[in-house]
């Protein structure tokens, strides 16, 4: 029933957004509301786990089981069929431009999957930009945004943006994903050639009690974390074929748990922490390739992560096979995942996609969680 | 007009000894900017966020003017420009282009921003905008 009403919802959206340009003025066009969603389904189909009996609780799931979301905990666990209650989501961006140089935005995201908020609105985004005139290659931005560490993590909920139905989980997906701070880019035309530069960096902090990640996917009991004294920086190069992008960022890690009854809380990890990536994506003649290999040092473990795509753009048809893997350092553990995804872009704004992931983890300790599964996911993303 | 239909029309234009000419494209500026020329690939890169060299000015999407420039130009499905424009809009990189509904739209805004660009059909260039490329 619940599944039904999230579907007509979403129905009832699609069809009241279909018209609507990107764009809702006010009158002086000083105030644009825009926005996007994903109404996305998935089943986890089959599995062999280590652990031969039928479903075992692990933490809070009963797997076997599936984790698509690692930052709002959206798990597909085999024992409930297929739910559309763990990535569905849809946001609403408000803009308001005081002159040409300066504006201040907020972005409201309402997810079904939220275990600390509910169906309260998260605050995305929220942040002024000042540019000090209004074609400037320069831009400052103050305020609560997403730490684009990787590629796609900034953009990782705009469906819409991407070819899958989601950017894969092996890569993506931080314990911490936003940072309270400023960040300042400069782009420009290289000399006379074809090329593009964006050169970022950022600064700031972020304290996530009962993070998500920690609390229900690693640790299994309410944990904290804080990530303060980030400072992070990307260089990116495009022309019309190639996008290139080179991050770094380091900050200082902090793992915490509360204690009851006012007792002092006690620190689990404070570890200096970095991140490093690099990706190259390509758009060439209806071909595409989207690459990338990143790897992460943070107070939990140290990993390697890729990923590997190759589609074609045939009309408003995007297939697409894509390849991604991680590998833990500490513990060897690794998995990779291999990826075959449709995008049907059928109208104005909106695409449906299809997706199918079979997963692979070896596993060097004995916790059971899937060790080869099967994911079948169906999606409907756009914007508005 | 699709394909179709305009081989049709050519073919009768020709049989009557009319030579037909399909809209070129003129992507124009305020004449107050100092730049000459464009390569097409910088064109590209403006209208798709890439590039701030210029800030581009669009046209309606059912327009016929934009259906040319996104084929002999952008060479993109509408539904790629859109996507590409949903990753800068909602991460905080920037606006979707302002969308006119005319020429006319394109060259008065033009008049009042000497660091836009614009594409208008050839036929509507005037003394009040810059040719800086012909799309043919």
């Amino acid at each position: 029933m619940r599944n039904l009403l999230i579907g007509l919802s979403f129905v009832f959206l699609m069809i009241a957004t279909a018209g609507v340009d990107a764009a809702d003025k006010n009158n002086d066009g000083t105030l644009t509301v825009s926005g996007f969603y994903s109404l996305t389904g998935a089943k986890l189909l089959s599995d062999a786990t280590r652990d031969t009996s039928n479903s075992s609780l692990y933490q809070n799931h009963s797997c076997p089981c599936n984790i698509a979301v690692y930052e709002y905990g959206g798990v597909y666990e085999k024992d409930r069929g297929i739910r559309f209650d763990q990535e569905s989501l849809l946001g609403i961006q408000i803009r308001k431009k005081f002159s040409p140089t300066l504006s201040a935005t907020a972005q409201l995201v309402s997810r079904l999957r939220n275990p600390n908020d509910g169906s309260t609105p998260t605050i995305d985004w929220l942040y002024v930009t000042w540019q000090p005139s209004g074609n400037s290659g320069w831009m400052l931005q103050v305020g609560k945004m997403r730490i684009p560490i990787y590629y796609y993590s900034d953009q990782l909920y705009v469906g819409y943006a991407y070819p899958w139905v989601r950017p894969s989980a092996d890569v993506y997906g931080t314990s911490i994903y936003s940072y309270n701070g400023i960040n300042a880019s400069y782009r420009t035309q290289l000399g006379t050639s074809d090329w593009a530069s964006t050169i970022t960096a950022w600064s700031g902090s972020y304290t996530q009690k009962d993070d998500v990640y920690l609390t229900r996917l690693f640790f299994g009991q309410p944990t904290n974390e804080a990530w303060k004294r980030m400072l992070g920086g990307s260089v990116a190069v495009t022309n019309d074929v190639f996008d290139i992008r080179a991050t770094m960022m380091h900050m200082n890690d902090i793992v915490w748990r509360d204690r009851a009854g006012g007792a002092p809380s006690t620190t689990i990890v404070d570890k200096y922490s970095q991140f490093a990536g690099l990706s190259m994506n390509m758009d060439y003649k209806n071909f595409l390739i989207k690459s990338e290999i990143d790897r992460a040092d943070v107070s939990v473990g140290k990993y390697k992560y890729g990923l590997l795509g190759i589609g074609y753009q045939l009309g408003a048809w995007t297939p697409m096979y894509t390849y991604s893997r991680y590998l833990d350092d500490n513990s060897s553990d690794s998995g990779h995942t291999h990826v075959a995804s449709i995008r049907w872009d059928f109208y104005r704004n909106m695409a449906l996609k299809f997706e199918y992931d079979l997963a692979k983890e070896h596993f060097h300790h004995s916790y059971p969680i899937s060790e080869r599964s099967r994911l079948l996911s169906i999606s409907l993303q756009g914007i508005f | 007009m699709n394909p179709k239909l305009k081989i049709i029309v050519a073919v009768s234009l020709w049989l009557f000894g009319i030579k037909p000419t399909f809209a070129e494209l003129a992507i124009v500026v305020n004449p107050k900017n100092p730049v000459s020329s464009i390569a097409t690939s910088t064109l590209k890169q403006i209208y798709l966020g890439g590039s701030v060299l210029f800030t581009p000015l669009e046209q309606d999407e059912h327009s016929s003017v934009h259906a040319e420039f996104y084929k002999k130009v952008l060479e993109k499905e509408p539904a790629q420009v859109q996507a590409i424009w949903a990753k800068l809009v909602f991460t905080a990189r920037g606006g979707a282009p302002q969308v006119y509904q005319s020429s006319t739209g394109v060259k008065r805004a033009l008049s009042e921003n000497v660091n836009a660009i614009g594409y208008i059909e050839k036929s509507s260039v005037d003394d009040t905008v810059k040719v800086i490329a012909v799309i043919r």
